[in-house]
């Protein structure tokens, strides 16, 4: 059984060597994760402007952004990357002069597709959850909607930081800087969504 | 009697990644193979041209070419074999 996980792990650690996976699914995550945030700020700050008292709405709403963005980031990046993939692997394939069927290289390139779609499709739905959580327990009677509210915008902004403060780690920079930047899109989409709403 | 094959020295082509340490490893785990060293020769863009040279009790040559294919190398001739029970020199 250890020698079987050692293999394993062994060989994944290959794949991931090969495919330089693990930069493109950190983009993938970061960039997929600020989207699935945004969408659902938008619409809960578009439902604060309008004054909804409903959370199930925002609930369903937000649970059918994250769904829709879910799904075309599974699709659209399982296409995308396995058609890359099968373009580098053609490359290879001519500077070595020989096929590259049952290689780690071939196997690779369907493993890595699966995972880097699967944090494509997940990474919205897991951020975008985050912002609904207060909606959730409005829905069971344990918040009031306007706290609901106050606190899912919370809950948005310090995600937004952390992301930002994961990008800072990435890049060895100052991870406060960038987690104000991130902090700073999520404000000026507020601002814009409080000046519509105004309107 | 037939001898197990002791040394082999392979010139092979090989792409970038898996790196020359972790295909070093991947030989090194074959049964039978006591010592491998891997020198590079020649970088390309994509590709490496590498001598392995492969010491052991008993070196499954198929086992070993295998193992070569599947981390994405083809060798492009056998430039030494040893078989018996004393290493052999050509030097």
């Amino acid at each position: 059984m250890a020698e079987l996980l050692r293999k394993l792990t062994r060989r994944a650690k290959l794949y991931i060597q090969v495919t330089h996976v693990s930069e493109i699914a950190r983009r993938y995550f970061v960039k997929n994760g600020m989207d699935g945030l945004m969408t659902t700020l938008g619409i809960v700050l578009g439902a604060w402007a309008v004054g909804a008292e409903n959370a199930n709405l925002i609930v369903a709403t937000g649970l059918g952004a994250c769904l829709a963005m879910g799904i075309s980031g599974l699709f659209g990046t399982y296409i995308t990357e396995r058609a890359e993939r099968k373009r580098r692997l053609k490359e290879l394939e001519e500077s070595l002069l020989s096929d590259l069927n049952d290689s780690l290289h071939k196997n690779a390139e369907e493993v890595v597709s699966v995972f880097a779609a699967l944090v494509d499709g997940l990474s919205p739905s897991l951020t975008a959850a985050v912002c609904l959580v207060p909606f959730f327990l409005t829905t069971i009677g344990a918040l009031i909607i306007w706290d609901a509210y106050l606190i899912s915008f919370i809950l948005t902004f310090a995600t937004l930081f952390s992301l930002g403060v994961y990008l800072g780690t990435v890049a060895k920079e100052n991870m406060l800087l960038y987690g104000f930047q991130m902090l700073g899109a999520g404000l000026l989409i507020a601002l814009i969504i409080f000046l519509f709403g105004g309107i | 009697m037939q001898h197990a094959v002791k040394r082999i020295v392979l010139d092979v082509l090989k792409l970038r990644e898996p790196s020359l340490p972790d295909l070093a490893t991947s030989l090194s785990s074959i049964n039978g193979i006591i010592g491998v060293n891997i020198s590079l020769v020649e970088m390309d863009q994509n590709t490496e041209s590498v001598k392995i040279a492969i010491e052991g009790e008993k070196i499954d040559i198929d086992y070993v070419k295998e193992m070569l294919k599947d981390n994405g190398a083809v060798i492009h001739s056998i430039d030494e074999v040893v078989v018996g029970r004393k290493l052999v020199s050509l030097k």
